[in-house]
């Protein structure tokens, strides 16, 4: 594979991963939410592809593999299934206001590309230049979880967080080693498990999604 | 001295080509995406050259202009279209080498197309109607959240070509193939986009068929105009289209655009462009067929995403290069 | 030198003038006298900036123990020639406008001492020198501002906030100044000869002092607040000088001592200034257009345009910092090219806004609308202001902000982070604000000159005195000359930022009519682009008059109802109703809904009023609350003074007593 291809296809996928966490904090259907968060997976799955590809790495391809199966086929797959129940669920009133988050949003990427900028000046190769945007992803994501309502947009949030760290791992060591990727994607997978049962449970019994409201639960 | 004079006759011709191509096309692309909708929708719509019989037909008729109007309302059309004929003229729509190329500026482009913009906005001000004001108001708060998505946009593309000098970006894009697929370049593609479509009024932000009161921009505005200056607003319209959607072409598939100074070539890149923008028109009207109009209040929403993706269009620039 | 001294020896003889000659002729001789000054410091700043030389002035008569120190070099003297053409232009509008309080003796000499403490500020080459008059500027523009006390009552309030802050400001720049000179000499000079020794941390302090100052007196947010209350309250002719020359001294002043005495500094000043101009350029912006009363709008919208001038200058700093000479200049002179085409046609829609309310006695735009029939004159003369602000190409505004954008895009070469971030943030303020200006001044002309007049006043206005139109017709050249011809000021600006950078100038732009980069990839030629303009409208007009009576007038199209009154018209309110509602997390508004409902049914409103203020969030937010503890704490310490004879005396006598026992 060319040095340019290789850079260019690595720009692109890491470009995607982040794109989509940004259309997770614009757009307010929940559904769409999903298929955002599955498009990142795939996005993030092709950035650990081309740099196994590149560093002819069988273990990152396999962690790629899994990248794929976990975060672009069965997470979205489970979210799938707590919206069944209200499929045009919609992220009515975030806490900010959808044009307010998008411009925080540009100013926590303005952020993550300071605070990189230092670490990647240590070690500048085509991966590592690109950490900022894997720590704009990850900050996205805890924007996602501060401001937004819905319990799923909430989960979502996490996912993207967990998303953004594996793409700075990915980008600065090429992939850790697989059982430490593997233990933390099947942690994931745990995680998302139990909210989905928590929330299809609290669900059923209260009628509603929305975490605000949750706090009456409290008394 | 032969020289000069020979390039000044090219880009005189190239720079009437472009005004001509543009002058028709625009229309013609109006009619094209009405007929794909109407298709996609299953009726047969008017046929594709009918917005040039609605031109010629308004060309002919009688001029009226309300009482209250002042001189603004009577310029307004010559200035928004002679603005927008000056930022066709100066593009490089067909060839890199049009006239005033050195002027040709991103920053002179978008400036004549805020210049015909606000015109509109002032003219509707002008007879003093509550229609007028409305359109008036919409379109100029719409234009205002559009224009920073636009200029992060440009900013992008001028950082990556290191130059806002059109000609020489579009010349450059040709030599250096790879910067089309650079993030950089998609994600200012889809900002400029959404703004394109905001900036030319269509779906999901303006419905250039309504004229529901609740739901009118631009059309709002054009109510206070008739005959000829109906048609001239609408032929400036037309154009602004026109041009917005070969610009962006142009920008991101440059291929075809003549970089020499050949007649032929000029021909060969007229057809290109014709092809280009035809498919452009094609994708945007499905787009809109599947898409709703927005309410007015969640337009922001949108623009603002535009501006996010021009804002990391910058950055990624900025780290990947 | 001479010539300069002559121009200001004129200013003093039009304040003697004012004060001797009788009311009858006072006007016209004291605008007289005063014109020819700056008329004579206008050609001498003029020979500095083509010649290039500096030339200096040295008396210990006028001032007391330190004496005065004037060098006029091309960076003051392209204050000083901006200062004179506004002054021009500004008197002679006065022979019209000036009536009432404005003729008398007291206003017109402070108006004359003004202009002349505004002249000697950018010439002035010694601290003491510089504070004087700095000090004289700013108590008789404070004063000017309570010229019509009498009346209106608001002016003492305006007064009051303006007098505090532009001590304080004061205060921050002496004590800076000060710092710099602790090595030696008060002068300039000896200054820049005497700063290597400083160390760092007390160059810094100094600059972030002076910095304090000279941001508070451009207008800069956070100190910003006298501002919106200042401007609108002065005479028209005091608001123009007052916002387009004072406002520039703070410009001057940040460059002076940033680029020149500290000889350009480390990064992180930098980064403050681009911080300020961010946030100044927002904050206006987005004030400018939600404001109703039209001075307060142009003062808002003032603050706009410092703070991209703020940008322009921090980024032109932070690039020579990081080793990028060449398009730090170019950024610069954007910055100052806009500093003086903003003189201009900020001067030129203040004097227009004195004309509407002249005409009209009003200044609220929800009163006005329709003068364009009534005064066409005045009107066009406003609009080539507004054109200007908005950057229209082919007005200056848009030239100055083209190559301010043009410094900050290629300056994105480098790989030092904290440089790009700056440009980044720069770039995308001056993408802001750009639509935002616009919507402020479409809606200045469209609802105040355009549609139906909404009062009897607009209904009735008259034209203007010929001497206020040619007042605002003299500021309106150079909105369009630095507009077509940009580049015949360029050799100018390149002198001026010599000043700073002493060794190994470039020139980044070319010398010509237009404006062309050196050795960057960037060019516009404004005059062809309008001649191109003009030859395509006239083929369009042409070719649409042919064989075509002129168009039919008739009623406006009403949509089925009755004919339109000039209450249906969209106001200024609501024209920015959409935008104040995209934007209310920041603005704030406050609004209030009264519906009267009819007796019959609750369903049916017989009324209906709705008023909505925006509000100054930093004022609430941050000076009401200091006001508050200074006010504590002042009444605190009346406990004290109990009006007791005996214990005030006590108070004296303990303290002689405390100095002696310290002085032992």
């Amino acid at each position: 594979m060319s040095t340019s291809f290789y850079i260019g296809a690595l720009e692109l996928a890491t470009g995607a991963v982040l794109v989509c966490a940004v259309m997770t904090l614009w757009r307010r259907q929940v559904r769409t939410i999903v298929t955002m968060l599955r498009l990142q997976g795939v996005a993030l799955a092709c950035v650990a592809g081309v740099l196994a590809w590149h560093e002819h790495d069988l273990g990152l391809a396999i962690t790629a593999l899994l990248v794929l199966a976990v975060k672009g086929v069965l997470v979205p797959w489970l979210l799938r299934r707590v919206i069944r129940r209200d499929p045009r669920s919609r992220e009515t009133a975030p806490l900010i206001n959808v044009p307010a988050s998008l411009v925080s949003a540009a100013f926590l990427i303005v952020v993550s590309y300071v605070v990189t900028s230092k670490l990647t000046a240590l070690a500048p190769s085509a991966a590592t230049r690109l950490v900022p945007i894997g720590v704009a992803t990850v900050l996205v994501g805890y924007f996602m979880l501060v401001t937004r309502r819905r319990a799923v947009s909430q989960i979502v949030g996490l996912l993207l967080v967990d998303n953004g760290i594996a793409l700075v791992t990915f980008l600065l060591t090429a992939g850790v080693p697989l059982i430490v990727e593997l233990g933390s994607t099947l942690d994931v997978l745990l995680v998302v498990v139990v909210l989905q049962v928590l929330v299809v449970n609290t669900g059923a019994r209260h009628g509603s999604f929305d975490l605000d409201e949750m706090r009456e639960l409290h008394d | 001295m032969t020289d000069i004079g020979s390039s000044l006759g090219y880009g005189f011709i190239a720079s009437l080509m472009q005004v001509v191509l543009v002058a028709i096309g625009g229309p013609l692309l109006m009619g094209l995406m009405a007929k794909v909708r109407a298709r996609a929708e299953g009726r047969v719509g008017a046929p594709i050259y009918q917005p040039l019989r609605d031109l010629r037909k308004l060309m002919a008729k009688e001029g009226l202009r309300a009482r209250y109007s002042s001189v603004v309302l009577a310029a307004a059309p010559l200035v928004v279209l002679g603005s927008t004929t000056l930022a066709v003229a100066i593009s490089p729509l067909v060839t890199t080498h049009p006239l005033l190329s050195a002027s040709s500026d991103l920053f002179v482009i978008v400036y004549l197309l805020l210049t015909g913009s606000i015109t509109m906005a002032l003219a509707g001000l002008d007879t003093g109607t509550a229609f007028g004001g409305m359109g008036s108001s919409r379109a100029i708060t719409i234009g205002a959240l559009a224009e920073p998505a636009l200029l992060v946009a440009v900013i992008a593309l001028s950082i990556q070509a290191r130059t806002s000098n059109l000609p020489t970006i579009v010349a450059d894009t040709i030599t250096h193939p790879v910067w089309t697929s650079t993030p950089t370049r998609l994600l200012a593609l889809v900002a400029l986009v959404i703004v394109v479509i905001a900036e030319t009024g269509r779906l999901p932000v303006d419905n250039p068929n309504t004229h529901l009161e609740l739901t009118m921009i631009h059309e709002a505005m054009t109510l206070e105009y008739a005959g000829s200056d109906l048609g001239l607003i609408t032929l400036g319209a037309a154009m602004r289209l026109g041009l917005l959607f070969t610009l962006l072409v142009n920008l991101f598939v440059p291929w075809g655009v003549a970089t020499g100074s050949s007649v032929l070539g000029l021909l060969a890149a007229v057809v290109f462009l014709v092809l280009k923008t035809s498919l452009l028109a094609v994708v945007v009207s499905l787009i809109e067929v599947h898409s709703a109009k927005l309410r007015l209040f969640r337009v922001p929403e949108l623009l603002a995403g535009g501006f996010v993706l021009a804002v990391l269009a910058v950055i990624t620039e900025l780290v990947t290069r | 030198m001479v010539l300069f001294m002559a121009g200001l020896g004129c200013c003093v003889l039009g304040v003697v003038a004012a004060t001797v000659i009788s009311l009858e002729r006072r006007v016209i001789v004291v605008t007289l006298v005063g014109s020819v000054g700056c008329l004579l410091t206008f050609t001498a700043a003029s020979q500095v900036l083509v010649s290039g030389r500096a030339e200096s002035f040295h008396s210990s008569l006028v001032l007391p123990l330190a004496g005065i120190n004037l060098t006029l070099d091309p960076l003051g003297a392209l204050f000083v020639a901006m200062t004179s053409f506004v002054g021009v232009a500004t008197l002679v509008y006065c022979v019209g406008y000036a009536r009432g309080e404005l003729r008398s003796r007291s206003a017109l000499s402070l108006l004359l001492v003004f202009l002349m403490s505004l002249l000697v500020v950018p010439a002035a080459s010694s601290v003491v020198t510089l504070m004087f008059f700095w000090e004289l500027m700013a108590l008789s523009s404070m004063l000017l501002i309570m010229v019509e006390q009498r009346r209106r009552v608001e002016t003492r309030v305006a007064a009051q906030w303006y007098g505090a802050m532009t001590q304080l400001g004061a205060a921050s720049i002496l004590l800076g100044l000060l710092l710099l000179s602790t090595k030696g000499g008060q002068t300039f000079g000896d200054i820049r000869s005497h700063v290597a020794a400083l160390s760092p941390t007390l160059r810094s302090f100094a600059f972030v002092l002076t910095l304090i100052g000279f941001a508070s007196k451009a207008g800069a947010v956070p100190f910003h607040v006298w501002l919106p209350k200042a401007h609108p309250e002065a005479p028209s002719p005091v608001s123009a000088l007052m916002s387009s020359a004072m406002v520039a001294m703070g410009v001057y002043g940040i460059v002076r001592v940033g680029n020149d005495l500290l000889g350009g500094g480390t990064l992180w000043w930098w980064i403050i200034v681009v911080a300020l101009g961010v946030v100044s350029a927002l904050f206006g912006a987005l004030h400018a257009v939600t404001s109703v009363d039209l001075k307060r709008l142009l003062a808002y919208s003032t603050i706009d345009i410092l703070g991209l001038v703020l940008i322009g200058v921090g980024c032109s700093g932070a690039l020579a910092a990081s080793g990028h000479p060449r398009t730090a200049h170019l950024a610069l002179i954007g910055a100052l090219l806009l500093v003086v085409s903003h003189a201009a046609f900020k001067g030129c829609l203040f004097l227009g806004v004195g004309a509407i309310e002249r005409a009209t006695g009003s200044r609220s735009l929800d009163h006005l609308g329709g003068l364009i029939r009534r005064i066409p004159i005045s009107t066009a003369l406003f609009v080539v202001g507004a054109l200007s602000i908005v950057a229209v190409p082919a007005f200056s505004g848009f030239t100055s902000e083209w190559l301010l954008l043009q410094g900050l895009l290629h300056g994105f070469v480098g790989k030092s982070s904290p440089t790009l971030i700056m440009l980044l943030v720069g770039v995308v303020a001056l993408a802001l604000t750009g639509g935002l200006t616009a919507v402020a001044f479409v809606k200045v002309i469209g609802i105040g000159f355009l549609g139906q007049a909404r009062s009897t006043a607009a209904a009735s206005a008259h034209e203007v005195p010929r001497t206020m139109q040619i007042g605002m017709g003299i500021l309106c050249i150079p909105c369009v000359v630095l507009g077509v011809a940009p580049g015949i000021v360029i050799p100018l600006l390149n002198r001026a930022i010599q000043t700073g950078h002493s060794s190994s100038v470039s020139r980044p732009v070319e010398t010509g009519i237009g404006l062309s980069l050196v050795h960057l990839r960037g060019a516009i030629e404004p005059m062809l682009l309008l001649a191109g303009f003009v030859v395509i409208v006239a083929v369009i007009a042409g070719a649409n008059s042919i064989r075509r009576r002129p168009a039919r007038k008739v009623e406006a199209w009403r949509g089925g109802g009755d004919r339109p009154t000039a209450r249906m018209q969209y106001t200024a309110t609501s024209y920015a109703e959409p935008l104040q509602r995209v934007f209310a997390d920041v603005l704030r508004p406050e609004i209030d809904v009264e519906v009267t409902h009819a007796v019959e049914s609750h369903y049916y409103e017989q009324s209906l009023s709705y008023e909505s203020r925006v509000g100054d969030a930093i004022e609430r937010l941050a000076y009401q609350p200091a006001i508050r503890a200074v006010t504590r704490v002042g009444l605190a310490a009346r406990r004290i003074q109990n009006g007791s004879v005996h214990r005030y005396l006590a108070f004296g006598f303990i303290a002689l007593l405390i100095i002696l026992v310290v002085l032992a």
